[in-house]
C-alpha cells in the first residue's frame, strides 16, 4: 500500500507509549489525505479495537496494560511500511490511514494485522491471547472524511458485537450519524485546547472553603481550572479522564495543592488543603512515591494535605489500590471519602476505612429542604459518618435553607456557593483575612 | 495593594524561598505567553529579563558558551534571545530560575555547576550524534532537571549524603534502588514531580523518572519513547565524558548504564573515541 510522509505532523501529537500519532492528529490528517484520494487510489481507514482489553488492565495493572499496548503497537508497525500513518484513538483503539488501490488490498492488510495482534504475549508470568475487532471503510467520492472515519469506527463496533476477532467492512449505504460526528468534533476541540493549556502551563487551582456550622474554616478544596480558551472543568475533566491526561493533571495538582497548604501554614493558618485524586492516578504503582515527593518538594506537614478519593475507590479490591491506601495512610496525609451516597458502597468495607471526612454528594443537597426522604437519608449518613469518627460535609450548598436543613440533619460542615465560590490563592487569603 | 497585603506577600515570598520550590515561576509564564503570540515581542521580553541583572548575565553567559556553537559573542539579553531563539532561551531561563528557586548553599554550588556542564554538553552531543532525533534544547533541559531531586533530599534528610555516597559507589544495584531502601521516595521521582509542576514535556518528565533504569535503556518493549531514552543516554554520556576529562570519576553510573547507552546511540568504540576527541575540544574551550 502506498504510504506517506508525516513530517508535517507535530511531534507533540505523538502518543508516548506507542509512538503513534494521537486522536487529534488523526482528525487533522485524514482531511489532508482525503485531498489525495482518487478513483484509483482511495483513502482507506482501518479502525482497530482490542477485544476485552479492560481485563488486561484489571489483571496486570495499568503498567501491564501499557506494556501490552506497546507490544501490540510494535507488531502493527512491523506489518506496515515504516512511514505508515498510525494513530492511537483511545486506550485500546488504533487507526491506520492509507491510500489503497482496491478494497482487497486493504482487507489483506487488515487480516495480516489481525494475525499479528493474535500472537500470544507474555506478561507478568501470564500468557495473554490478544484479539481485536477491525473495521474498514473506503472514502466515497464527495464523502466528508470524518464520516468515513466514523463508518470505520462503526464497522469495528459491529465486529466487536459479533464476538470480536474479526474484520467488518463498512457498506457504503451506511449513513453516519451527524450528531456523532459533531460530538467527536467537540471532544476533539476540547482535547486540543487541553493539550495547548498543558503545553503552556495554563492550568491553575482554585480553592473553595469548607465551613463549619459556627462559621469557622475547616479546610479548602483544590479545584482545577483552565485559564485559557474558556474550557470549563465540566468539559475538560471528562476528556482528561478519557484520554489518560488526568494522571498528569492530578500529579501536577498534588504538588501545587501541597505547596499552597505550606503557604497557608506559613501564614499561621491551620487549614488543610483537599486535593482530588482520580482512580487512574491512585492505581499507579508509584503513587506513594509521588505523594512523598510532592510533600517533600512543598516541605509541608503531611496532615495539612487531604486526598479526596471517591467512595468506589475504597471498594476496589485490587491489590494495588489496597497497597496504595495503606501507603497513603502511612505518609500521614488525611483521606476523605468524596461524592458519598451515589456510588456503590459496601457498608462492611466502610467500617474499615479510616477517613477523616465524609463528603455527601450534591445530589442529596439539591433535594433539600423540601424532600423529606432525602433529609432522612442525609440524617442517616451523617449519623453513620460521625459514629465512624468522620467529619461529615455536604457539597454544593447554595441556599441558607439548604444549609439549615443540612445542619439539622447532623451535617457538620458545608461547602458551596452559599459561603464562597472557588477562588485563586490570593483571593482566598484575602477572604480568610476579611473574615477575621 | 494595601500595606497589609503587601506585608503578607513579602512574608509569603520569604517563606517560599525558605521552604520549597515554587511551581513554575512567573517569568516563565510571561515568556510562555509571549511565545504563544503570532509575533512574539522580543523587546518586551528582553526588558523583563534585563530587569533581573543576574538572570540576564547568566543568559548571556550561556549563549556565549561553546556548546551552543555560536561564533560571535552576545552582550545583551536581547541579543541572547535573538541568537538562542525563544524556545531555547525559555529552556535556558527555566534552568537558571530553577537553580535560584533552591535555597542557596555553598556546598550545592558544585552540584549545580556540574549539572549545568552536563546539560550543556548534552545539548552539544544531541547535535553531534547523527542517529538521534533528540533536539539539543530538550537534551539541555533534561540535563538541568535530571538530578534536581538531589538538593531537595539533601535538605530534608540529614543522612542523605551517606545514601548518596553508597549509591554512587555501588556497581551493581541501581542508584534509585539504593535510595528506595532508606527513603520513602527517590531523587528521580522528586525530579519527575517537580518537572510536572513546571510543565516540562512528557518525554522529559518520563526520562527524568527513569534515568537510572538500565531496563528502560535496553528494552524496546516499554515506554518511554525513543527520544526519552536518548535524553537519558546522551546525558549519561555527557557525564562520562566530563568525568573522563577531569579525571574525577565519583560514580559507577557509566559501568552500569554505559554499554546500554552506547548501544542505543549506535556508537562503537571508534565512534566513542571520535566523540570524545571532539568533546574534549569543546570542554576545554569552555574551561
Amino acid at each position: 500500500m502506498p504510504h506517506f510522509s508525516h513530517q508535517n505532523i507535530q511531534a507533540s501529537s505523538t502518543d508516548p507509549i506507542t509512538g503513534f500519532f494521537n486522536r487529534a492528529a488523526c482528525f487533522n490528517e485524514i482531511s489532508q489525505l482525503a485531498t489525495q484520494s482518487t478513483s484509483h487510489r482511495r483513502l482507506v481507514v482501518i479502525w482497530i479495537g482490542l477485544d476485552r482489553f479492560k481485563r488486561v488492565n484489571e489483571s496486570c495493572g495499568h503498567q501491564g496494560g501499557d506494556l501490552t499496548i506497546f507490544q501490540i503497537a510494535s507488531r502493527l508497525r512491523d506489518r506496515t511500511q515504516p512511514d505508515t500513518l498510525w494513530f492511537r484513538m483511545a486506550g485500546d483503539e488504533f487507526v491506520h490511514l492509507a491510500l489503497s488501490e482496491d478494497l482487497d488490498q486493504a482487507k489483506k492488510l487488515a487480516s495480516s494485522l489481525l494475525d499479528g495482534i493474535g500472537v500470544p504475549l507474555s506478561l507478568n508470568n501470564l500468557t495473554l491471547h490478544p484479539t481485536a475487532s477491525l473495521g474498514i471503510a473506503v472514502l466515497e467520492p464527495d464523502e466528508f472524511p470524518h464520516a468515513c472515519l466514523e463508518r470505520a469506527d462503526h464497522a469495528m463496533q459491529s465486529a466487536k458485537r459479533a464476538g470480536g476477532g474479526r474484520i467488518v467492512t463498512s457498506g457504503k449505504e451506511f449513513i453516519p450519524g451527524r450528531l456523532g460526528i459533531r460530538l467527536a468534533h467537540d471532544e476533539l476541540q476540547i482535547e486540543n485546547k487541553l493539550h495547548v493549556a498543558i503545553d503552556h502551563g495554563k492550568l491553575h487551582l482554585q480553592y473553595q472553603p469548607i465551613v463549619a456550622a459556627d462559621g469557622s474554616l475547616i479546610s479548602v478544596e483544590a479545584l482545577m481550572r483552565c485559564n485559557s480558551d474558556q474550557i470549563s472543568p465540566g468539559e475538560f475533566i471528562p476528556i482528561a479522564e478519557k484520554t489518560g491526561l488526568i494522571t498528569r493533571l492530578g500529579e501536577w495538582s498534588l504538588l501545587e495543592g501541597a505547596t499552597f497548604a505550606r503557604r497557608l501554614q506559613s501564614v499561621g493558618q491551620q487549614t488543610s488543603v483537599s486535593i482530588n485524586i482520580s482512580r487512574a492516578q491512585f492505581a499507579m504503582p508509584h503513587f506513594p512515591q509521588t505523594l512523598h515527593a510532592a510533600l517533600l518538594c512543598a516541605n509541608v506537614e503531611p496532615q495539612r494535605v487531604e486526598l479526596e478519593l471517591t467512595e468506589s475507590l475504597f471498594m476496589d479490591n485490587s491489590s494495588i489500590v489496597q497497597i496504595n491506601l495503606r501507603a497513603t495512610k502511612d505518609t500521614g496525609v488525611r483521606i476523605s471519602i468524596d461524592d458519598f451516597g451515589t456510588g456503590f458502597s459496601c457498608l462492611a468495607t466502610l467500617k474499615d476505612i479510616h477517613a477523616s471526612k465524609l463528603k455527601i454528594d450534591r445530589a442529596f443537597v439539591v433535594a433539600l429542604p423540601h424532600d423529606r426522604r432525602a433529609f432522612s437519608v442525609v440524617s442517616a449518613i451523617a449519623r453513620l459518618g460521625q459514629d465512624l469518627g468522620m467529619l461529615v460535609v455536604a457539597e454544593g450548598v447554595e441556599s441558607q435553607e439548604q444549609a439549615d436543613a443540612l445542619f439539622d440533619a447532623g451535617v457538620q460542615a458545608i461547602q458551596g456557593y452559599l459561603y464562597a465560590r472557588p477562588m485563586p490563592e490570593d483571593a482566598l487569603l484575602k477572604w480568610i483575612r476579611n473574615r477575621k | 495593594m494595601t500595606p497589609h497585603h503587601s506585608a503578607l506577600e513579602t512574608q509569603l515570598e520569604i517563606s517560599l524561598n525558605k521552604i520549597g520550590i515554587p511551581p513554575r515561576p512567573a517569568i516563565l509564564e510571561t515568556i510562555s505567553a509571549e511565545m504563544k503570540k503570532d509575533e512574539p515581542d522580543i523587546n518586551h521580553l528582553s526588558v523583563i529579563i534585563s530587569a533581573d541583572v543576574a538572570l540576564a548575565a547568566s543568559l548571556i553567559s550561556i549563549t556565549n558558551s561553546p556548546y551552543f556553537g555560536f561564533r560571535g559573542r552576545v552582550h545583551t539579553a536581547r541579543e541572547a534571545l535573538m541568537v538562542l531563539g525563544l524556545n531555547v532561551a525559555s529552556k535556558a531561563i527555566a534552568g537558571l530560575v530553577m537553580r535560584r528557586a533552591f535555597p542557596s548553599s555553598p556546598h550545592l554550588e558544585r552540584f549545580w555547576d556540574s549539572s549545568a556542564r552536563i546539560a550543556r554538553l548534552s545539548g552539544w552531543l544531541a547535535q553531534r550524534i547523527r542517529n538521534s532525533t533528540l533536539r539539543a534544547d530538550d537534551a539541555y533541559t533534561f540535563g538541568l532537571f535530571r538530578d534536581c531531586g538531589i538538593p531537595i533530599l539533601i535538605s530534608r534528610f540529614p543522612d542523605y549524603p551517606n545514601i548518596l555516597k553508597e549509591a554512587n559507589q555501588d556497581a551493581v544495584r541501581s542508584f534509585t534502588d539504593i535510595e528506595d531502601l532508606s527513603l520513602p521516595t527517590n531523587h528521580a521521582v522528586i525530579g519527575y514531580v517537580l518537572a510536572q509542576s513546571w510543565w516540562l514535556s512528557e518525554e522529559t518528565i518520563l526520562a527524568i523518572r527513569r534515568h537510572h533504569d538500565v531496563d528502560t535503556l535496553k528494552s524496546t518493549s516499554i515506554p518511554p519513547s525513543v527520544n526519552s531514552r536518548h535524553m537519558i543516554a546522551v546525558s549519561q554520556l555527557a557525564e562520562y565524558l566530563l568525568q573522563k576529562h577531569s579525571g574525577l570519576s565519583q560514580t559507577q553510573e557509566w559501568s552500569k548504564l554505559g554499554p546500554a547507552c552506547l548501544q542505543l546511540l549506535n556508537l562503537n568504540n571508534d565512534g566513542l573515541e571520535r566523540v570524545m576527541t571532539e568533546a574534549t575540544e569543546v570542554i576545554e574551550i569552555e574551561n
